[in-house]
């Protein structure tokens, strides 16, 4: 568990409250505001009394001062639930080694999800005290714990985590069939992923849980030696998914494939908000935090 | 250049990791994973790219950087002359003497000479010399080679008589001004004649290295005849007179089987007798020839011993001995002898009547009869008992001897004061001399102490040898002090007293007899060596054994008395074998004598306007071939420094073992070092992390 709860990482975190965007259903005071006025305790406005309104809500106060019948409506806050995609493909084993910036060893795309997962988790059970749940997927459902705040859920959710070990191929269409199954109420949906895909595929095959209410968030980690490889002279790559064998030359990485890679993660950013998703990118050499701050910060802005 | 580890070299394999580092391991490059390859393509370029030799410079320095570790590991060296054998002299001896003429051992041990000098180390320092009969010093101790080679090569064969014993002396003389270690090389035939007669005087001083280099074929010997000795007249005035006029020659052998031999007399160049004779084996004969037919003056003569039945001679150089006979009316002879004395002349006369080698008239007068003679007509004058003389004879006598005659004095009772004389000496001018009566009773009288055996008079073979000087018994003898009268005593007797004096006066002698001729003073005449005496001293005084005959080769010929150099006007003249004048005109009026170095005939002039002709022949010890035994050379060898060696071949390996191996170990690590650091630099150029490009 220490391996994801990184103290200098949740310090981070925990300066920042994690707020839904949408208001989901709940009647538990949170810090998740609600879209529907409840019956929470936080005043919000009055209303006229209007006939078969219930009685009980009008502010008998007001009335002896008035002699006017109001209604009194309160905030509603309620608990979210985060469901968070994660994939364990083969591609996200990769590192470049060490980081060329900090001198540290970079860690596999793979563990920085994790990191990014487990941080998650952490602030939505233990501070938001919201449910949350994780869906490990390549080309099957690999692992799948169900959204929940119940004590525990935690340990399985890092549990989990733990287990998901990159192996096989992405397929996006799957896990997301199987996660409109397996959700029923909207929250928030994290899909962490390199995304070695087709962007109109993966928005095609992600945008069915944004129709079901849901908020949803893509993470898209990259290793930075994969948006700019160096390659001091001819080599030959293996691709971790298919170990189809390429001879490539420095001078296509220097150029072309770069290109290439810079349009695949604008292409992704455009389709992503045009679905009404929220796109960011991720580099492997970037702080943990920073990166967790600056999603959430966008999240308190968009509010 | 060679390597003090060279099995280090295996290591030159390790060159192949460059190799397979920049040819091999670059075309097989290790696969790397990635990701995703959905967006790169097929880099075409790069299989030709791989099989290229990209980086050219680096694989050099690589390479270099590889072979230059792997040879600093072996230790590489170059040999290089140390510190010690530049100190060390190297003293090359060439053996010079005559039995070097034999076959090749002379061209043979030039070249070995040579070869030792080229072997030298470039600054050490060598000095070349000829071994004859003396050291003969040909440079002086030079590094430059080629002053030494010009001096080996100039090197002829002599005549004279080797001696390693004046090797022992000239070295000993020579350490004792040269401190520095000498290694010597001495190129001979190792001939045992050269041997001196105590081995400790060729034994060679602790700083001196000897390495003997024998000459080709030493050792081998080989059958070798030789005209060992001639006995013959110098002077010759009737050829008839068969007892004067024969030829004794000695024939010998050396390690030769028995073999006839035909020895002829060859006078001016023909041969007038001839005889044959049987040689034994390894034996010597005598051959008796008669000088039947001489002209008048000078004859070349020589004796020639030459193969009846093709017996191989190995050594014919030494098959002839010449000498040179001049023919001459019979010389006279001033015998002035005291009115009351007659019977020396009687003596002496008879004496010199039955002298051998000599041929000579005797006129016999008296003290008063002899005013009017005039002493340049006679070989020599003899003044016996004369008392005073007249003081024309007297005048007469003294610029005759200054001119170069010689006069005999023997000074008998009348010169001495007190016994009628005025005690002067006649010639000499030498006054108060005063006589000795020994007495006559039993051995009262005085006999012979001392013999300077090295005057020609006193004979070659010494007199105590042959018994003629110590039965002399003398009864009266002249006190005179001959350290006074600058004469050098040739006999002394027992309390003494001199005997016999030679005084040197001008360009002759003065023999002085401080006793008489007679029978009475002494009993000389009576003693079988007077006669022998007064032959030697007859030709010595005549001057006639200088004029004619054989020498030795390297004896001196006197050319002019000492001491007369200063006053002497006319110059003395030689002429060599080769027919060429030696001698500069400058020294023709100085010399005192002369070397006969070569074998031949010499014409000479005397100061005393005398002319003579001599013939001149090797040592015949230089005809016995036979080497010193191995041991002896080892014995020797060993006897100098830290222990010579005896070299049979020429090589110059011992002068390769002076130099010592200098280690390059520190300048190939220096080039690794410069290698690896431009390797790094030239690396990182290359092969470094690739930089964005903006």
């Amino acid at each position: 568990m220490q391996r994801f709860l990184d103290p200098a990482v949740l310090a981070g975190i925990s300066s920042l409250d994690l707020l839904a965007r949408t208001v989901v259903d709940g009647f538990v005071a949170g810090l998740h505001r609600s879209p529907d006025f409840g019956f929470s305790q936080e005043f919000a406005e009055y209303r006229a009394y209007t006939p078969g309104d219930d009685l009980r809500h009008v502010d008998w106060n007001l009335f002896a001062r008035t002699e006017r019948t109001y209604l009194k409506r309160y905030r509603g806050e309620t608990n979210s639930y985060l469901t968070l995609l994660l994939d364990a493909s083969r591609s996200m084993e990769y590192t470049s080694g060490t980081g060329a910036k900090t001198g540290v060893r970079q860690p596999s795309k793979m563990d920085y999800a994790r990191f990014i997962a487990a941080s998650l988790f952490y602030l939505a059970i233990h501070n938001q005290r919201d449910g949350a749940g994780l869906i490990v997927f390549d080309d099957e459902i690999r692992e799948s714990i169900r959204p929940s705040s119940r004590t525990g859920q935690l340990h399985r959710l890092l549990a989990g985590l733990e287990q998901a070990e990159p192996r096989a191929r992405t397929d996006f269409a799957k896990p997301m069939k199987y996660f409109q199954e397996l959700v029923r109420r909207r929250g928030i949906v994290v899909v962490i992923s390199d995304f070695y895909e087709q962007p109109e595929v993966i928005v095609k095959a992600i945008e069915p849980m944004r129709f079901h209410g849901n908020e949803v968030v893509l993470f898209h980690v990259l290793d930075p030696k994969e948006i700019r490889p160096e390659l001091k002279g001819p080599a030959v790559l293996v691709d971790l998914e298919t170990q189809q064998r390429l001879e490539v030359i420095p001078e296509y990485t220097r150029e072309a494939y770069r290109q290439r890679m810079d349009s695949h993660i604008e292409q992704m950013r455009n389709k992503a908000r045009a679905a009404g998703m929220d796109y960011h990118l991720l580099v492997t050499d970037q702080p943990l935090d920073r990166a967790l701050r600056e999603y959430l910060a966008i999240r308190e802005g968009a509010r | 250049m060679g390597f003090l580890a060279p099995w280090f070299l295996a290591g030159v394999v390790a060159l192949g990791v460059p190799v397979f580092v920049h040819l091999l391991r670059r075309q097989t490059t290790t696969p790397s994973p990635f990701s995703s390859l959905m967006f790169f393509e097929r880099g075409i370029q790069s299989s030709t790219r791989h099989r290229r030799l990209r980086y050219l410079l680096l694989f050099c320095l690589r390479t270099a950087l590889v072979a230059l570790i792997v040879l600093a590991f072996a230790n590489p060296f170059v040999r290089r002359a140390n510190a010690g054998a530049n100190g060390t002299l190297l003293m090359v001896v060439v053996d010079d003497s005559f039995s070097m003429r034999v076959g090749n051992r002379f061209e043979d041990a030039k070249r070995g000479a040579l070869a030792i000098l080229a072997a030298k180390p470039g600054g050490q320092r060598a000095q070349v010399m000829a071994l004859g009969s003396q050291l003969q010093v040909l440079t002086q101790p030079v590094p430059d080679a080629g002053t030494l080679k010009a001096a080996v090569e100039a090197l002829q064969p002599g005549d004279s008589k080797g001696s390693f014993g004046e090797l022992g002396r000239g070295l000993r003389a020579l350490t004792e001004m040269v401190h520095t270690p000498i290694e010597l090389h001495l190129f001979s035939d190792m001939q045992r004649t050269e041997m001196p007669g105590n081995f400790a005087d060729m034994v060679l001083p602790g700083n001196v290295k000897l390495v003997l280099h024998p000459a080709s074929g030493a050792g081998a010997g080989g059958a070798n005849w030789a005209v060992e000795s001639v006995e013959a007249p110098a002077q010759l005035a009737d050829p008839k007179d068969k007892r004067r006029s024969r030829v004794t020659a000695v024939v010998a052998g050396y390690a030769t089987p028995a073999a006839s031999k035909t020895v002829s007399l060859i006078v001016n160049g023909k041969v007038v007798a001839s005889k044959r004779v049987e040689v034994p084996a390894s034996g010597r004969v005598k051959v008796e020839l008669e000088l039947l037919d001489v002209p008048y003056g000078f004859s070349r003569c020589e004796v020639r011993v030459a193969a009846v039945d093709g017996a191989v001679d190995a050594f014919p150089a030494d098959d002839a001995s010449v000498f040179a006979v001049r023919r001459s009316d019979p010389e006279r002879v001033l015998f002035v002898h005291g009115s009351g004395e007659a019977r020396s002349a009687v003596y002496f006369g008879a004496a010199l009547g039955a002298a051998a080698e000599s041929s000579f008239v005797l006129q016999s007068v008296s003290t008063e009869q002899s005013g009017d003679v005039d002493p340049g007509r006679y070989a020599f004058v003899a003044l016996s008992d004369v008392g005073p003389l007249p003081t024309i004879l007297e005048n007469a006598l003294v610029k005759y001897v200054k001119d170069g005659g010689s006069v005999l004095i023997a000074a008998g009772t009348s010169t001495a004061r007190g016994s009628g004389g005025r005690g002067r000496i006649p010639v000499l001018g030498a006054d108060g001399v005063e006589g000795k009566y020994y007495s006559r009773e039993g051995a009262g009288f005085a006999g012979v102490a001392q013999v300077d055996s090295t005057h020609p008079v006193m004979g070659d073979a010494g007199v105590e040898k042959d018994g003629e000087w110590p039965e002399l018994k003398v009864f009266y003898a002249a006190k005179i002090d001959a350290a006074k009268l600058g004469a050098r005593v040739l006999v002394r007797l027992g309390d003494g007293t001199p005997l016999l004096m030679d005084k040197p006066m001008g360009e002759g002698h003065v023999l002085l007899l401080a006793s008489g001729l007679e029978n009475l003073t002494n009993d000389l005449p009576l003693q079988p060596g007077f006669v022998p005496f007064v032959d030697r001293a007859a030709r010595y005084l005549s001057g006639e054994d200088r004029l004619a005959g054989a020498r030795v080769v390297d004896s001196f010929v006197q050319l002019r008395t000492t001491g007369a150099g200063q006053t002497a006007s006319a110059g003395v003249e030689v002429v060599d074998p080769d027919g060429k004048r030696p001698l500069a005109l400058a020294e023709a009026r100085t010399v005192q004598s002369f070397p006969l170095t070569r074998r031949g005939f010499y014409q000479l002039r005397f100061a005393n306007g005398k002319d003579a002709v001599v013939g001149v022949n090797p040592d015949r010890r230089e005809s016995d071939l036979a080497a010193i035994p191995e041991d002896v050379l080892k014995l020797w060898a060993g006897s100098g420094g830290d222990g010579g060696q005896a070299m049979p071949s020429l090589s110059g390996a011992n002068i390769r073992a002076k130099e010592t191996a200098n280690s390059l170990w520190w300048w190939v690590m220096l080039l690794a070092l410069v290698a690896a650091v431009a390797e790094c630099v030239v690396a990182a150029d290359h092969l470094g992390t690739q930089r964005e490009e903006a």
